[in-house]
């Protein structure tokens, strides 16, 4: 489903990521741990293609080059759900409208079907009651649970959290992290960043510790892991895959 | 989907209500003076049709002209030319005679020295210098024929004020155009520029340039279209107090209306379209 093969990324002269590779699954779970700097955000970004390695190729489904024209990379990132750590709401917007933008976004909706879909989104985070207030009303748990809702809206193939709680009091991570929790045990993959041990282990997924750009134990010349044999890690729980638009 | 993008048009129209409106009133100043010139175009050129309508080759034909020779002329004419109406001998005196208005200036004239001669109202095609010129010059070849007048020094000057009108008004709509295409290209790039936020979070959400960009599209068109309007009204009232004024002026008529209105939200939607692209090709990640 997603795989980097020696991928490596310079910011002029700045080593973000060095020759990393990997791969995950469909419905799979995967965290990227690390500290700051560690090559963690530039790995997400890679995947939704808001840049460009510099050398090496990242596949995503059935995306795959160094360089997607702009109407591709769109595609792409319709197939994804995306959470970013400052939320990414729009201020001018209700929560419903934020929401029901993701689904308005894939085209494949009529006006008659966005609202179900919506509602159904924000009662799985616990929101509908909020669905007319707007971001700026909402806690910070609250804006989290409400991208969350944006991100699924679309039930995506993959879901891509960068760093879910780091703007969150333990109580309102706590419950960001089951809801990702939740949503990926319902059949979507799930890669999330963090800095945090507590929370990449508090998922359940497969951890992958960046240091410095390099994944240890997978050097510039080490060859992908095989997408049809992840060895030595446990598949992840999931369940039939709802439909949606996923990859 | 549509009222979707209506409502987004709507919404970006209110966050920018100022830069908006004055953008809004810059084209509608602009088109008010194109809208001042296709005026005087228009009325100008009717003034001249009524004249074209009045240009007519005169073709003086020689006294031994048969009856038979005369009906074989008029035929030819009418068939290559436009509509030939014979004036006998006597109908020009008679009518020179009315012009003359004094029937003792006349008195020493014996006898009728005007020749008999063939009107022709000359087809639309051939109402310009050069068409009537060539058409007086076969003309004159006939046999049959004395003379051929057609004005030709007024026929040149009502050409050459015609053709300044229409190069005069292309200069106008060409200097307006792009003062549009300029005033809407830049207040939709800071429109765009000013949501860049927004533009950002929906390029990473999936969303294509079309869906980004038609909402500003649209509040561009609008903007011109009301402005193409409120310039129609002024217009309008320029024209009413020019008649006022006992100046008859006539307004535009629909087609130039339609063909205005239309021409300005073209504009619009094309230097919205390219504005949106540029902005987003550099805004979106």
């Amino acid at each position: 489903m997603i795989t980097f093969e020696h991928v490596t990324k310079r910011y002029g002269e700045r080593l973000a990521l060095d020759g990393v590779s990997w791969h995950m699954d469909e419905g799979e779970c995967v965290v990227f741990a690390g500290s700051s700097g560690s090559g963690k955000t530039t790995l997400l970004r890679l995947i939704t293609h808001e840049i460009a390695p510099t050398s090496g190729t990242v596949t995503v489904g059935t995306f795959r080059g160094p360089r997607l024209p702009r109407a591709k990379r769109a595609l792409l990132r319709r197939t994804l759900g995306i959470v970013y750590e400052d939320f990414r709401l729009l201020n001018d917007r209700s929560v419903f409208e934020n929401v029901a933008l993701a689904v308005r976004i894939t085209g494949h909706f009529a006006d008659a079907e966005v609202v179900p879909r919506t509602l159904y989104a924000l009662e799985e985070v616990g929101l509908q009651q909020k669905q007319a207030v707007y971001p700026w009303e909402l806690s910070a748990g609250e804006k989290q649970r409400a991208a969350i809702a944006r991100a699924i809206v679309n039930r995506p193939a993959v879901v891509l959290a960068d760093e879910p709680t780091g703007a969150l009091e333990p109580s309102s991570a706590r419950d960001v992290i089951a809801l990702l929790r939740k949503i990926h045990a319902e059949g979507a993959a799930l890669v999330m960043v963090t800095t945090r041990q507590d929370v990449a282990e508090s998922l359940g997924g497969r951890i992958l510790r960046l240091e410095d750009g390099r994944l240890p134990g997978a050097g510039p010349d080490a060859p992908p892991p095989s997408p049809y044999a992840p060895a030595g890690y446990p598949p992840a729980e999931s369940g039939p895959a709802p439909p949606g638009v996923g990859l | 989907m549509h009222l979707y993008y209506l409502r987004e048009a709507w919404r970006s129209f209110r966050q920018h209500k100022g830069l908006a409106v004055s953008a809004t009133i810059s084209i509608c100043a602009a088109l008010l003076l194109c809208g001042v010139f296709l005026l005087l175009t228009w009325n100008a050129q009717r003034a001249v049709s009524v004249i074209g309508d009045r240009r007519e080759m005169v073709v003086y034909l020689r006294d031994e002209v048969t009856p038979a020779q005369l009906d074989a002329m008029m035929a030819r004419l009418t068939e290559l030319f436009g509509t030939a109406t014979y004036v006998s001998k006597e109908q020009a005196w008679d009518e020179f005679q009315q012009q003359i208005g004094d029937p003792a200036l006349l008195q020493a004239v014996d006898q009728n020295p005007l020749p008999a001669s063939l009107r022709v109202r000359l087809r639309p095609e051939l109402l310009n210098f050069t068409a009537m010129e060539q058409a007086a010059k076969q003309v004159a070849e006939f046999p049959e024929v004395e003379d051929v007048r057609f004005g030709g020094e007024w026929v040149r000057r009502l050409d050459e004020m015609q053709s300044t009108l229409a190069h005069g008004a292309l200069a106008v709509g060409i200097v307006v155009a792009l003062a549009i295409l300029l005033v809407l290209h830049n207040t939709i790039r800071l429109t765009v520029l000013a949501r860049r936020r927004e533009v950002e979070i929906m390029t990473r959400l999936g969303a294509s340039d079309r869906f980004i960009a038609t909402p500003f599209i649209i509040e561009a068109v609008a903007q011109a279209l009301v402005a193409a309007l409120v310039a129609l009204g002024l217009l309008l009232a320029l024209q009413l107090l020019a008649v006022a004024q006992v100046v008859q002026v006539g307004f535009l008529p629909p087609s130039w209306i339609a063909l205005f209105v239309g021409a300005t939200g073209f504009l619009a939607w094309a230097a919205a379209s390219l504005a949106t692209a540029r902005v987003l090709r550099s805004a979106g990640p």
